[in-house]
């Protein structure tokens, strides 16, 4: 009997472990969507059954082991068979099987309906980072991993992200389904973030689906979590998730930005591309007013050609054409123009027709100001 | 024949009586026992793949 007890006060402390290690965070966490809430839960039930039948088939057999010991004289049963006992322990298991299968099967038929998403983002492995695609919206972007070399290296004290950060993180909005497609572009990777339940391999060649509806707003971190090469590990992936609005804006403002890249804004325009363009854009939207030689038609419009405030004052100028004169017939022309058609149109008045000053106002100037 | 069936049932389960397993080796037919099993796994084939259609409706 004593040594019954013992057993039991074992495997008692090592249940009672399990609440300390889940405290501690050693356990997969619960997550931040309803599928990942669901995970959790069936890998606790699942747990919990497991440790029930570890405790009572390691406490039979240990009890038994130490009980009926040969030192105290035990002697060996010799029996064949008994198909009762066969018939129940091949029973049971298979009843303790199909219960767990039936609430794992709902779950995984959750997770492999990626129908009906409000958003699509193709997320594709590269070695080492990962590239986000939000399909539909003309935005794309690589995330690589932002720690430092010095932390790396040890020369610095690693901080409480250490490898778990990037200078873009993929973007999302809570309470909508966004899908996943999931490619590669060289070799095998996972994309993994455990907080979202989402672990799900990226293939070259092959297309993979996956989907989440985030409930909380918050940055969740994972990992690529298929051995990749050589910087396998440095190439975390990073969601953060935000408010709905918050998150129209964010994919509006990218939207513009990636439009501006398209563009050309953010290079260096050399003098004849900015008059040639400028020359056309004069002729379709300005001539029409100011006439096609720039000398206007006073009173009503004045002429840009020979025009001596144009000539001494940039600044005064790029503001007539940016937001017009109200009042006036003179429109503004901040949302009907980009910022390399303003730049050019201006370098081209400022250069035109006699205009000789040999200034160029390039397209990243332009789209500055139109961002105040 | 009612007997094979519920040999190779036994042996799906995967416990038999050994007077029975005795008897089945003493007077069965090999054949029997190979033709009933495949056919067997058939049915077994089918309603798993019948409950399975059944649950993804
Ligand atoms: C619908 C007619 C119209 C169009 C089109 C137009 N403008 Fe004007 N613009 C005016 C009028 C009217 C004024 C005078 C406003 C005022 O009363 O100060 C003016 C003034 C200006 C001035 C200031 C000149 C000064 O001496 O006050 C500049 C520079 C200018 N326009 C450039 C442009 C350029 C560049 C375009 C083409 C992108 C353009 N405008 C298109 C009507 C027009
Ligand atoms: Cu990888």
């Amino acid at each position: 009997m004593r040594t019954f007890i013992v057993w039991m006060a074992g495997c008692l402390v090592v249940t009672l472990m399990v609440p300390v290690a889940m405290a501690q965070g050693w356990n997969m966490p619960v997550g931040v969507t309803d599928v990942s809430r669901e995970v959790h839960s069936l890998h606790m039930t699942i747990f919990w059954i497991c440790v029930v039948i570890g405790v009572v088939v390691f406490g039979v057999m240990f009890y038994s082991l130490f009980r009926f010991r040969r030192s105290r004289g035990a002697e060996s049963a010799n029996f064949h068979e008994h198909t009762t006992v066969e018939v129940i322990w091949t029973a049971i298991p298979l009843l303790i099987l199909i219960g767990m299968a039936v609430p794992a099967t709902a779950t995984l038929s959750k997770m492999y309906d990626p129908s009906d998403a409000d958003l699509d983002v193709m997320i594709t492995g590269q070695q080492w980072r990962w590239r986000y695609e939000y399909l539909g919206e003309d935005v794309a972007f690589t995330s690589s991993l932002a720690t430092s070399r010095e932390q790396i290296r040890g020369a610095e004290a690693r901080d409480e992200n250490y490898l778990l950060e990037v200078d873009e993180p993929l973007v999302l909005p809570v309470d909508r389904k966004v899908r996943f497609l999931l490619t590669s572009d060289d070799v095998i990777h996972a994309w993994w973030v455990p907080e979202l339940a989402v672990k799900q391999d990226t293939i070259p060649g092959f297309v993979n689906e996956n989907w989440v509806r985030i409930n909380e707003p918050g940055i969740y971190r994972g990992q690529c979590a298929e051995l990749c090469g050589r910087d396998h590990g440095f190439m975390p992936v990073v969601v953060h998730a935000m408010e709905e609005e918050e998150f129209d804006a964010w994919l509006v403002e990218r939207k513009e930005a990636a439009a501006q890249e398209a563009m050309g804004v953010d290079r260096e325009w050399e003098m004849d591309e900015l008059m040639e363009r400028g020359e056309g854009v004069y002729g379709n939207i300005c001539a029409s007013c100011h006439q096609p030689e720039g000398q206007g038609s006073p009173p009503a419009f004045p002429a840009l050609a020979g025009n001596q405030q144009l000539i001494e004052d940039v600044e005064w100028h790029l503001d007539k054409v940016i937001n017009g004169v109200s009042g006036a017939a003179m429109p503004a022309f901040r949302n009907t123009l980009n910022p390399v058609e303003i730049a050019a149109v201006v370098t081209w008045t400022r250069n035109a027709w006699g205009n000789d000053t040999g200034e160029l106002v390039q397209p990243a100037e332009v789209a500055e100001r139109l961002a105040d | 024949m009612w007997n094979v069936v519920k040999s190779v049932l036994a042996a799906f389960f995967g416990v038999q009586k050994e007077d029975r397993r005795r008897e089945d080796f003493e007077q069965g037919r090999a054949g029997a026992f190979i033709a009933v099993g495949i056919l067997m796994a058939l049915v077994l084939v089918l309603l798993v793949a019948l409950v399975a259609t059944l649950v993804a409706r």
